[in-house]
């Protein structure tokens, strides 16, 4: 900077600098969020997918200086878990241990271990104590420790800063006003009379129309009028007006990220979707700072004194009274480094790292009862099975795990495991839908499109009918929002929407299942193409539609070598894609499959199957190496995890063989069905003690419109089992291990292994952790409860009266009930079946992976042929 | 059913089960009792509405019966059994919706308080006693949005209502005392004698009518008192469907059992009118400009509740009352199927298409024939002017929506099979609600005619300026309209908070192994 300074320069130059400058910054601020997407296509996504360069401890030490939230379990949560013999306490130890030798502290180690001892298990002292004038005098004296106790603090932004200290409203009123502009700017549809101006983008929208806003004071009305015409340059601005320190500009920025981190995602993902749209962090950023100049203003400069009182001396003197049974006249007593050594112990044993030891104790324990109940089935020999009637490819998601057993236990048929998109890149485009849907992990990008469609005579008839109940729908909008017919509206609609109302209440589950019958009744829809052929479509510009030749053999053996089924093919093999059903709940998506972006995997399992049943497609997988008998069959089918039970989606013309395979599995799945259920319900709170009928349970979980739990989703999982079914077939694994077949004989070079982790791993990572942040910080990384919750904007939810867009899981997908925890705070323990070789492989090669096992992004273990387990955590 | 009525009488047996449901909506409390009580509960609060239902359609008997203090005439059991289906259906709602939350049984206890007071209020004759239910239907109702108190915008947004709310029972409660000292009577049927009333002085009657006014807009979210209700959106979805559909429809309630007490066309009717036609333009621009859908339901019910009172001031009592019920019932199902606001986008528009004009004209002329042979068969007075506008309006709006715009013929043929059902549906409800309640609810005096001419003004002008606005979405005039709208939809600043962190600092979880 100061070379080009130093030069005679062109004003414009300077400013085309500065501006690259601070989009730069915005960029690598927005690290601290992840983008948060409509909730209509729920995406599974880790709310710190972009912090993994950092430790695990050290981003939730950043999260509580900064937003004061906890990233670890809350206590009690622990101390119930352990009552309920979840953590053992021996291993607890054993990581307190690891971290007293990892911290040299000046003190005779038996000392140090009774204190953090008891830090552990005894509650944390009181207020009282701390605030104890005696303890107050000797922190007094001791008060030159001070500052070598400090650790560096995280930059705060003004109005938090200005709210620390007490006084005025500045921050509440600074977000109240951003989550006005964001919703109404980002809003989809839901509004008749859309914002003005919104198509010049948010900033400048925003600056046009916050001059005019009632409420806001004349004079800042008049500051606002007077901004920069340009984003980045009104940020530059307002950040040097409030006086931020260049250095500290993108951990500045990164604060006020922080401060509503569901609309600022919001305006990433938007950012991401539309080239046009590219910038739209940095007007968000420049609207929030720039208003944040305005409301502070009178206050400015903030005193850098008079921040509330520290009681950092206290509360280590107490704890030394509370846990180290260390009298308060003692102090007095000890040399000075010995003081210094013990207000060090207490001050770095903090509630994080106590918490920290906690967790993972618990997440020992989990690893040490999967590692037993996996060995101690090995035992039971491995006896040589028949041929499979049929085999099931299912989706890796936890819930698939119950249902597989059931199945197996028929011993006919066969399954496996993999990501429920089954590796084919696509964008899917239903029939009649106005959008299409990236069916894949959201942080791949669609490179094919796949449409639905109808032969014409067949195409028309269908539309109209279609089309008949939306502008029955579209007018009853209209009518809503029109001045005088809207009088009239509930005196029309009214009668009829309170038959409605009465049956759904009285009658949940028949009446849920009557309106679907009639509907479907009504619609008759015709069975669908796809479009696999490749298609020159000029409409399309974007996505080439359908598949080349040679694209189709190629996902087809990719996919095939993934699931692991290259050889010995059953008569059947029937491609499950899985999908939930729910009423009256804007979280049905976050209930599909996740691997397929927040809807069901049917549609990709539909197009496995046909492409591995077309002729040239098998020709040349037997060239490959991959001979599919001829009399094989491949099937696809959806799995209902609230019903538990499986519904085909595609059945071609059967063999003869198949066509037995197909009437034996017609015949055993009621019992699946009923079985699976059995199990599952149990887990479900419910007023009635004993089901009599758990099958018609399930339908009214699926057809209430009142319920608030329709099933768990995925909440629970713990675990990711990435090695052969013989493995893990005869444990009950809880419904809490997602599941993926993986043969390291068949995968010399490691490249399968590479694949799995870096796609479904990662999936499996991201929905863990979701889960995880929506449990330990339900009201930022959760979405609340959902009795209070707004829908807005038509693109997510709000609490009460307005809030941040919220992001992750509600309350009551991870509790059980306002005070029971029901999903279990622990990160993910991936278990890989395969030599070490193949594992230190992996380490050095996906460097990303890596950095996720070092800085406790989740957990790694193997299990090698022999059988022995290790743990690379 | 009505043989065994008719031995212990319907008041005797209404009161009973009315009793035995609030001690069971009582012992629910007990902590002793298990909570799956709670479906028993059910079927207990589920026997008085049905009782409501078989007295309005057992009774024969012109007029109203008297039961002491209690009045059980038609309009006051329709109402019963309203409100009492309201809160059968919110409490059912309930059952699976507040499942495992903190204060899930009181939320039963408060909910069935709530609504029985609400239900005596329109069975008491007897002012005090009036007096005191809707009291207790107010307390119960803040009690309800301050139950997640935990949360401190839930608790503010109850003392902010508890306050507006007690504000508008002390003028209720000076309005009664008036009137009682007056006449010399807490009966409200013998106040309302003609020759009770005349004991009012015109200007007593004008005070009294304005403090009633002002007592029955605050519940009913009129400007400018919406603010409570556009602060409530904290309060969970069932209980915003129990004040939407069965509280802030007491003004129109209320006004048409003191009919008799307005003076057709004094002052205040004009100010009611004015104020109420003021809260429909508000209402339906904060409904059009609002993007949180609970919030446009908001605006939506403060829309409906004016023109609800513009009925009332038109002297149309028995058609407000129609509308409110049946406003009731549909914005309850509207907001308890709040959840599926997200599904319902993909809905299809209309935009993009060819506008079809023949179809278009013949529904004109349709609209036409039907409203003026409305208009020839209902008298053609004062409110009737209104409806038959509106009527016409609608049917002409519906016919482009549903048969203009129908795709092909299976969409038109559809279109107008969903007209006729609408249109049949309509006729029937309306044709049986006035049967039963024409000698119940007396319609007021004629409004004299510049007042139908300003409803027609605030109505049409309305419409008209709306329109104009949509066409000049980029005039300044739309931006400034808008932000004003936007603001006053708004919550209050101090109801708003980022996150629910309520939820972080909660008493203490557990974890449960499963």
């Amino acid at each position: 900077m100061a070379t080009t300074l130093a030069k005679p320069l062109h004003w414009e130059e300077i400013q085309e600098d500065l501006s690259l400058d601070i989009h730069e910054l915005v960029k690598s601020a927005s690290e601290v969020i992840a983008p948060l997407g409509p909730i209509s296509k729920f995406a599974a996504r880790s709310p710190w997918a972009g912090l993994e360069r950092q430790s695990f401890e050290q981003t939730a030490r950043r999260f509580k200086d900064i937003c004061d939230i906890e990233l670890f379990p809350h206590d009690s949560v622990l101390k119930s878990a352990r009552d309920q013999g979840e953590i053992d306490v021996n291993f607890l130890e054993k990581g307190l241990q690891q971290w007293l030798d990892r911290h040299s502290f000046e003190l005779p180690r038996a000392a140090a271990e009774q204190f953090c001892r008891v830090a552990l298990t005894k509650d944390t002292p009181s207020s009282d104590l701390t605030a104890h004038p005696e303890v107050k005098r000797l922190a007094k004296k001791l008060s030159g420790f001070k500052y070598q106790l400090k650790a560096r603090q995280s930059v705060k932004t003004l109005s938090q800063r200005f709210e620390k200290i007490g006084n005025g409203s500045v921050l509440r009123d600074l977000n109240r006003h951003l989550i006005k502009w964001c919703k109404l700017f980002l809003d989809e549809s839901q509004a008749v009379w859309s914002m003005p101006n919104r198509e010049e983008g948010f900033y400048q929208a925003w600056r046009r129309m916050a001059s005019l806003d009632p409420a806001l004071s004349l004079e800042e009305r008049r500051q606002i009028k007077n901004l920069p015409k340009e984003a980045d340059m009104a940020l530059n601005e307002a950040l040097s007006h409030l006086g931020i320190h260049p250095s500290e500009t993108r951990e500045y920025l990164e604060a006020h990220l922080l401060a509503l981190p569901g609309w600022a995602g919001m305006m990433l993902w938007r950012s991401q979707q539309h080239s046009n749209e590219s910038s739209l962090l940095t007007d968000y950023l420049a609207v929030r700072i720039s208003m944040e100049l305005l409301l502070m203003k009178p206050y400015l400069p903030l005193p850098t004194q008079g921040t509330k009182e520290d009681v950092l001396l206290e509360s280590l003197i107490a704890a030394w009274f509370h846990w180290g049974n260390f009298p308060i006249k003692a102090w007095s007593q000890l040399p000075a480094a010995e003081q210094k050594a013990r207000l060090n112990l207490a001050w770095q044993f903090d509630r994080i790292v106590r918490n920290k030891l906690w967790m993972e104790a618990w997440e020992k324990t989990y690893e040490q009862q999967l590692m037993e109940k996996i060995a101690s089935k090995q035992q039971a020999g491995t006896e040589p099975k028949l041929p499979s009637l049929a085999q099931f490819v299912f989706c890796i998601d936890v819930r698939s795990e119950p249902f597989r057993r059931k199945l197996e236990q028929t011993e006919v048929f066969e399954t496996f495991g993999a990501a429920g998109f089954f590796g084919l890149p696509i964008e899917t485009f239903k029939l009649h839908s106005h959008h299409s849907h990236p069916s894949l992990p959201v942080l791949n990008k669609p490179q094919f499109k796949v449409k639905e469609y109808l032969p014409e005579s067949q195409y028309q008839p269908f539309h109209e009918r279609l089309q008949a109940v939306n502008s029955l729908q579209g007018t009853f909008k209209t009518m809503k929002h029109n001045l005088l017919a809207s009088m009239l509206l509930p005196e029309v609609s009214g009668p009829w929407l309170s038959m409605q109302t009465l049956g759904r209440t009285f009658l949940p589950r028949r009446a849920g299942r009557a309106f679907k019958k009639l509907l479907d009744t009504w619609f008759r829809k015709p069975d669908v193409k796809l479009t696999l052929d490749r298609k020159e479509d000029p409409a399309e510009a974007k996505l080439p539609v359908g598949f080349s030749e040679e694209e189709k053999v190629h996902y087809v053996e990719q996919a095939l070598k993934t699931i692991g089924l290259t050889d010995y093919f059953a008569p059947l093999v029937v491609i499950c894609g899985h999908g939930s059903h729910s009423t009256n709940n804007p979280y049905a998506s976050s209930l599909d499959c996740g691997a397929c972006g927040g809807a069901s995997s049917a549609f990709n399992a539909k197009v496995l199957a046909t492409l591995c049943n077309l002729p040239h497609v098998r020709q040349a997988l037997k060239e490959r190496g991959i001979s599919i008998p001829e009399e094989t069959v491949f099937a696809a089918a959806e799995h209902i995890t609230t019903l538990d039970e499986l519904h085909w989606v595609y059945l071609p013309k059967l063999s003869d063989k198949a066509e037995v395979a197909y009437t034996q599995i017609q015949a055993a799945l009621p019992k699946v069905s009923e079985q699976a259920t059995l199990e599952r319900i149990r887990e479900l709170p419910s007023l009635k003690g004993n089901l009599k009928n758990p099958k018609a349970e399930v339908e009214r979980l699926a057809e209430d419109w009142s319920e608030i739990r329709p099933e768990w989703g995925l909440a629970g999982n713990a675990a990711f089992v990435i090695g052969e079914r013989s493995l893990t077939e005869a444990c009950n694994l809880e419904g809490r291990v997602f599941l993926h077949n993986y043969n390291w004989k068949k995968d010399k070079n490691g490249s399968l292994l590479a694949g799995i982790i870096a796609g479904p791993g990662t999936v499996c990572q991201m929905i863990n952790l979701q889960y995880y942040a929506s449990a330990v910080a339900p009201h930022y990384y959760g979405s609340g409860n959902k009795a209070t919750q707004t829908v807005t904007s038509g693109i997510g939810v709000m609490q009460g009266n307005a809030s941040d867009l919220l992001s992750g899981l509600p309350w009551q997908s991870v509790m059980q009930s306002d005070e029971t925890v029901y999903h279990a705070p622990i990160r993910l323990l991936v278990v890989i079946q395969a030599p070490k070789e193949y594992v230190e492989r992996l380490l050095n090669q996906d460097r990303a992976f890596f950095q996720k096992v070092q800085n406790g992004w989740l957990r790694l273990a193997s299990i090698d042929p022999e059988g022995n387990w290790k743990s690379w955590s | 059913m009505s043989n065994y009525l008719e031995l212990i009488s319907l008041p005797t047996a209404f009161f009973i089960i009315l009793a035995v449901s609030l001690v069971s909506a009582f012992f629910l409390l007990w902590e002793k009792v298990p909570v799956h009580f709670v479906r028993y509960h059910i079927g207990i609060i589920s026997l008085p509405p049905i009782v409501a239902l078989c007295g309005l359609f057992s009774s024969k008997h012109d007029g109203s019966v008297m039961y002491g203090p209690w009045r059980f005439d038609s309009l006051s059991l329709l109402l019963a059994l309203f409100v009492l289906t309201i809160g059968v259906v919110v409490q059912r709602y309930s059952v699976r919706y507040l499942f495992g939350d903190h204060s899930y049984r009181k939320y039963f206890t408060l909910l069935t308080l709530t609504t029985f007071a609400d239900t005596l209020v329109w069975l008491s004759n007897d002012l005090r006693i009036l007096l005191v239910c809707w009291g207790v239907t107010l307390l119960g109702l803040t009690l309800l949005i301050r139950l997640n108190k935990e949360w401190q915008v839930a608790r503010k947004a109850a003392a902010s209502s508890g306050r507006i709310f007690l504000l508008s029972w002390l003028i209720l409660l000076v309005a009664v005392i008036w009137i009682t000292q007056t006449t010399g009577h807490w009966q409200l049927s013998a106040i309302l004698e003609k020759s009770n009333l005349a004991q009012l002085a015109s200007w007593e009657r004008t005070c009294i009518s304005l403090l009633l006014i002002v007592a029955m807009i605050i519940p009913s979210a009129q400007f400018p008192f919406q603010r409570w209700l556009l602060d409530s959106v904290v309060a969970p979805t069932p209980v915003s469907a129990v004040m939407h559909a069965g509280i802030v429809n007491a003004g129109g309630l209320m006004f048409t059992r003191f009919a008799p007490l307005f003076n057709g066309g004094d002052s205040a009717q004009l100010i009611l009118l004015v104020l109420s036609g003021v809260s429909v333009l508000l209402g339906t621009g904060i409904m059009l400009v609002h993007v949180d859908y609970k919030r446009q339901l908001v605006g939506s019910t403060i829309a409906q509740m004016g023109f609800m009172l513009i009925q009332c001031a038109l002297g149309a009592y028995l058609a407000a009352i129609i509308h409110a019920v049946l406003h009731g019932l549909f914005k309850a199902s509207l907001f308890l199927q709040a959840g599926s606001a997200i599904q319902h986008r993909e809905t299809h528009s209309f935009k993009g298409r060819s506008f079809p004009v023949l179809w278009t004209i013949t529904g004109v002329i349709f609209g036409l024939i039907f409203s003026i042979g409305y208009w020839l068969n209902s008298g053609g007075e004062g409110y009737h002017i209104i409806s038959t506008l509106i009527l016409g309006w609608s049917v002409i709006f519906a016919w482009v929506g549903l048969v203009a715009f129908g795709s092909g013929r299976i969409g038109r043929v559809a279109g107008l099979a969903f007209l006729a059902g609408a249109v049949i549906m309509f006729k029937f409800i309306h044709t049986l609600l006035d049967s039963l309640l024409h000698e119940t609810v007396m319609s007021g005096m004629q409004p004299p005619t510049p007042t139908v001419i300003l409803a027609l003004i605030i109505l049409l002008g309305g419409s008209a300026f709306g329109l104009w606005l949509t066409n000049n979405r980029s005039s300044t005039a739309f931006t400034v309209i808008y932000l004003w709208l936007v603001h006053l939809g708004e919550p209050h600043k101090d109801l708003v908070e980022s996150h629910p962190k309520y939820l972080s600092y909660r008493r203490s979880f557990r974890w449960q192994r499963h």
